[in-house]
């Protein structure tokens, strides 16, 4: 079972790396905002798959729920800033 | 200045979950010392929830709840809580925040003393971050009125 959380969590370590290279050059602001709220809940897993591993999930569920809220509200404030801003072209 | 959201779905969202935010945060700064977080960690998901009222509901209604002045008060009795711990443990007979001589003023065992203590100091340092940030939060979202300085274009 170990190993196969391993493998999982390595295959969200790569899958991570598509998420920032659509946020680093997506053509559009909203394909970053997209790629950085999908960057958020592959750590989160990450992160959950990690203390599975550790065998110390109480610690790192603390961790990740905290991770989820500030996620939340980043991509909240990030839909304020380009709702504001109307950098949106479409 | 942000303005009232007109989003049913965002603000009812973020008026149910603010509550567990601010829990969460308090169980953060209580359990500091058995699991990760503590003073500093609980006092920006403190200040999280307080952004969160800011972004969804318009920042004269959160001023409403936290104006600038309390958050400039908060911050100042965090860092005296924090200082007022370690010099009472110096007059109590210690070095500077050495919990163990609270003992004669808790009336409590030694281990007992250093771990309220250090709760103490957390709550110190949790409210201090937490009025920080959000004295730091209004300063960004805050534009200057036009005239008052050049600078600004908005």
């Amino acid at each position: 079972m170990n190993t196969f959380f391993l493998v999982v969590g390595v295959g969200m370590c790569v899958l991570v790396l598509f998420c920032l290279y659509r946020a680093t050059m997506g053509p559009d602001v909203l394909n970053r905002a997209a790629g950085i709220s999908a960057i958020g809940t592959k750590t989160l897993i990450i992160l959950l798959l990690m203390g599975a591993v550790y065998e110390r999930v109480e610690m790192f569920i603390d961790i990740s729920m905290v991770y989820a809220l500030l996620n939340f509200i980043g991509c909240l404030v990030l839909a304020r800033y380009i709702e504001e801003t109307g950098e949106v072209s479409c | 200045m942000i303005k009232d959201y007109q989003d049913v779905i965002v603000k009812t969202v973020a008026r149910l979950v603010v509550p567990f935010i601010v829990t969460y945060a308090l169980y953060v700064v209580m359990h500091g010392h058995h699991s990760p977080g503590g003073g500093f960690q609980g006092g920006v998901i403190l200040a999280a929830g307080f952004v969160l009222l800011g972004v969804t509901h318009g920042l004269e209604r959160t001023r409403r709840r936290m104006s600038e002045k309390a958050a400039g008060v908060m911050s100042s009795v965090g860092v005296f809580i924090y200082a007022g711990t370690g010099i009472l443990c110096i007059i109590l007979g210690g070095n500077y925040l050495d919990y163990g001589a609270l003992t004669g003023l808790l009336l409590v065992s030694r281990p007992e003393a250093r771990s309220l203590g250090i709760l103490g100091v957390e709550i110190g340092v949790a409210l201090a971050v937490m009025a920080v940030m959000c004295l730091i939060f209004f300063s960004i979202f805050t534009v200057d009125e036009p005239g008052e300085d050049e600078g600004s274009t908005e």
